[in-house]
């Protein structure tokens, strides 16, 4: 235990020391937050939707600001990323082994009308989520409340069932089968309280009725979102929220490299403004020799996942051999060189992701960042193969058909041919997570939904999640791992929890369906006038809960 | 009782135009493997929520029948889902994006002034500098005047609009910090701003576009001015003032225009790169992210938009033709 703290807190140190990463000065005023100024957020996205039903976003970003949920998120550099009550007092108690969770709320929560918020209110924005008129969000406790799958939403399907409000305070959610993560699950979009007698559909994502320490402004289709303080968000009931600025906007749809050399420029107003988007290559290259820039420039810890998934079910890969040695072949070196380098990320081993609570550090497949093509050559004669030709399903822009050139020609060196199919990313994705499984190999990068090792491996291993619009594309099945898996997620003990996901990642890693490949890093810049700018490992962007502005 | 039957044909040539182009987009979309419900199915995306989310934007009925209903909105107006979530959709109705939960007719709407503004402003500039330099060319032909002005144009026509965009933002926009940047503002909100943020875009697409113009003006200037009648308006004495700009201009302008028409329909319908450029959220920028998330109800929409626009362009070309030249009307 005490040696797993020791290398964080190295992790960090180096992290700091090497590129200037989360800058030391914004340490010193990390405590007190300064209040006041007007924030510019620029951002290439043409409209923030903020209905709660429909919405993707982290707990850290855009609806964090205006919207709070039972639980959310602490997000800090160099630590593991924790959930933490919001307007619940603790992030939940389980019974019935895990199938039943009780929360309480807060006192003296109120909404920015100054009417109060009820656990009743938390129940019809779960249950408005299950409208199919309001899908597109994150939709995980759709699958685990119990009568879910068949519920269609208040507007035609009634009450769940499944929530209870026993009182104004209280709410009890009845899964179908034990699930520790659940403490995770109600820090989603959904899980925002949504006052029935306010709630038009049509105008939710432009207007919501704002519990967080914002609310919205002004709205201005495809140009600008305007935010301002709500007057009833008292500051003692939130333990993540710093709220600086008294205005934030929203730029909307500014051209990446435009943005980031107005940050890089760091005139006017874009001294308190910083990017939403990732610095384009280009840009990264000029900061490097812009001294004031690139003091501005935030690289987060290595974070998601970048890998290579070998179609489990597909001719020769169905050998363990034959996969196994496509993990000494692959050249992870070249690939990190083209995703930009040690900016780009960082050479991976395991399947769960720095910055995730409980991640253990290992590497089964010993070949040094450039592979070994003899321990590769040697299983594949093992194998009884001689030679292999293989076809690679990849996205059709450079940087992805460079990142598949990296993979082909690592391959080629231990005689596996690898043919380039490239396609439209919409196409792609449909091809890997529909039923046929028309391809031999594709290069994927994964960032969980939530910070739980749950979601580094569930989603992408069990065999549930196999075609039918799940990401599980090396089509791998396993019941020992199916069987862990199922384990894990009705643990209820964290560290317990954690244990068994640490287990799963080894045990799968040694049939080789996937190879990880590198732990990608994301850069933002940042204007002079902004502090308390940091990108943690997860989820690697930039935490606006806690950015203020210098007064 | 000619120029009626005339103006109907014509009318009913546009419509069917506009009919099949919307019956090609539909069916363009329709093989594209990709499943436009998805987009909107929230994550994780089990078989059940996708096929409800498809019910409920009408994804799961044949192609035609989409289609069918597709113009039969139009005129009726459309209606998506049940009770108090659904979604309405007025008429005339040209689809519902469910992406920007806002339907395309009114999207339109609000992004057409950004691409209008940017277009005429920038049409208005690129007619008179590359008529007026073609002119010039031609009038002075070989002298220094005319080569630089066709080297200028040859660099003008080469160049990507995104390329000059950048070095002009780049130039004005930061190291001489002259404009603004980019972003939009509205007319009505504050004429000056408007215009302040218009300058930029505006010369980035006449230089571009001017080229061009000058190119076409002065080969056409050249062929007028050996023609007879400029020889015999000449020699009755005429000012050669008049000579160019009454006799020669009138018939330069004859295929000026029809280019221009198309060019200004075209720009209309988007304003594609410059709108990225300078980061305005006019309907070419509407256009690209549609296309990029398969919204395709905005596709369809933006598609019949531009190619409305790119046929009235034509019908207001050959008006114009009309008054230039009045054996057209004959």
């Amino acid at each position: 235990m005490i040696r797993r703290t020791a290398a964080v807190a190295l992790t960090a140190l180096l992290t700091l020391a090497a590129c200037g990463a989360n800058s030391a000065d914004d340490k010193k005023e990390s405590e007190g937050s300064a209040k006041g100024g007007k924030l510019t957020i620029l951002t290439a996205q043409t409209d923030i939707n903020f209905d709660p039903a429909k919405s993707q976003n982290l707990a850290i970003t855009t609806l964090g600001l205006v919207l709070r949920r039972l639980t959310t998120w602490d997000v800090q550099p160099g630590k593991p990323a924790q959930v933490v009550p919001d307007l619940a007092t603790d992030t939940g108690t389980s019974s019935d082994g895990g199938k039943t969770w009780t929360y309480t709320l807060k006192d003296g929560l109120s909404y920015a009308d100054g009417s109060p918020i009820t656990s009743k209110d938390i129940k019809y924005g779960v249950e408005r989520s299950f409208a199919p008129e309001l899908s597109g969000g994150l939709g995980y406790h759709k699958g685990l409340l119990a009568g879910g799958d068949k519920y269609k939403g208040p507007y035609t399907g009634g009450e769940l069932s499944s929530i209870e409000t026993p009182d104004d305070k209280t709410i009890v959610f009845h899964l179908d089968a034990a699930y520790g993560d659940w403490p995770w699950i109600v820090s989603m979009p959904a899980f925002t309280p949504v006052p029935k007698a306010k709630d038009d559909p049509k105008t939710y994502t432009q207007k919501p009725v704002a519990s967080g320490p914002y609310e919205i402004e002004t709205y201005q289709q495809g140009s600008a979102v305007t935010l301002k303080r709500n007057p009833k968000w008292d500051a003692k009931t939130d333990t993540v929220r710093t709220a600086g600025p008294d205005q934030i906007v929203f730029q909307l749809g500014q051209d990446t490299t435009v943005a980031a050399q107005r940050l890089i420029a760091d005139a006017g107003d874009d001294r308190n403004a910083f990017g939403a988007g990732f610095v384009p290559p280009a840009q990264l290259v000029q900061v490097q020799s812009n001294p004031s820039a690139k003091q501005r420039l935030v690289t987060s810890d290595a974070g998601a996942l970048a890998y290579l998934a070998l179609n489990t079910q597909r001719g020769p890969l169905k050998d363990v051999k034959v996969r196994q040695a496509v993990e000494y072949a692959v050249d992870k070196k070249a690939f990190q060189v083209a995703s930009g380098g040690a900016t780009g990320g960082d050479i991976a081993t395991t399947l769960i992701t720095p910055g995730i609570a409980g991640r253990q550090d290992y590497d089964l497949y010993p070949a040094g960042p450039s592979g070994d093509v003899a321990k590769a050559k040697q299983l594949l004669a093992e194998a009884g193969r001689t030679s292999l030709d293989l076809t690679l399903l990849s996205e059709n822009d450079s940087d992805s058909l460079a990142k598949a050139q990296a993979i082909q020609q690592g391959l080629q060196r231990a005689g596996i041919k690898v043919t380039i199919k490239p396609a439209e990313e919409s196409t792609v994705t449909d091809t890997i997570t529909g039923d046929k499984g028309d391809y031999d190999l594709t290069v994927s990068s994964w960032q969980p939904d939530f910070p739980s090792a749950n979601g580094n491996i569930q989603p992408l291993f069990q065999s549930s999640e196999i075609g039918g619009g799940g990401y599980n594309i090396s089509r791998y099945s396993q019941p020992e791992v199916d069987k862990l898996i199922e384990q894990a997620l009705a643990e209820t003990d964290a560290t317990k929890a954690q244990a068994l996901w640490a287990q799963a990642d080894k045990r799968i890693l040694t049939d080789a369906p996937v190879v990880p490949l590198i732990y990608t890093k994301n850069s933002f810049l940042h204007g002079s006038g902004v502090q308390n700018f940091f990108v943690a490992a997860f989820p690697a962007y930039p935490n606006y809960l806690k950015v203020s502005l210098k007064q | 009782m000619r120029t009626l039957r005339f103006a109907g044909f014509r009318l009913l040539g546009m419509a069917s135009t506009l009919l099949v182009i919307s019956f090609l987009t539909y069916a363009v979309f329709y093989v594209l493997p990709a499943d436009p419900a998805r987009l909107s199915c929230g994550r994780p995306c089990t078989p059940e929520r996708l096929a409800e989310a498809s019910a409920f934007m009408g994804y799961d009925k044949p192609w035609l029948q989409q289609y069918l209903d597709f113009l039969g909105g139009i005129f009726t107006g459309r209606h998506f889902g049940a009770g108090q979530a659904a979604v309405d959709c007025a008429a005339p109705c040209f689809g519902y994006s469910f992406r920007l939960n806002e339907p395309v007719t009114q999207l339109i709407g609000e992004r057409a002034p950004v691409t209008f503004s940017i277009a005429v402003g920038a049409a208005v500039l690129w007619l008179l500098l590359g008529v007026s330099s073609g002119v010039a060319a031609a009038v002075k032909r070989g002298t220094l005047l005319d080569r630089s002005a066709m080297v200028f144009s040859t660099i003008g026509v080469s160049s990507p609009a995104y390329l000059v965009g950048l070095l002009g933002i780049l130039l004005f926009g930061f190291t001489l910090d002259m404009v603004p940047v980019g972003g939009y503002v509205p007319l009505t909100e504050s004429p000056v701003d408007w215009l302040w943020h218009l300058v930029l875009p505006w010369c980035v697409l006449a230089l571009i576009n001017a080229a061009l113009y000058a190119r076409l003006t002065r080969g056409q200037m050249i062929e007028v001015l050996g023609e007879d009648y400029i020889r015999t308006a000449r020699a009755k004495g005429l000012r050669e003032r008049r000579v160019i700009g009454r006799h020669g201009l009138r018939n330069v302008l004859i295929p000026v225009v029809t280019v221009f028409g198309l060019d200004l329909g075209l720009l209309l319908g988007g304003a594609i790169i410059t709108e990225r450029v300078f980061s305005m959220q006019g309907l070419g920028a509407l256009l690209i992210e549609a296309v990029g998330t398969v919204d395709l109800p905005v596709i369809v929409g933006m598609t019949l938009f531009a190619a409305f626009l790119v046929i009235v362009a034509n019908f207001a070309v050959d008006l114009v033709y009309g008054v230039l030249d009045p054996r057209v009307s004959r």
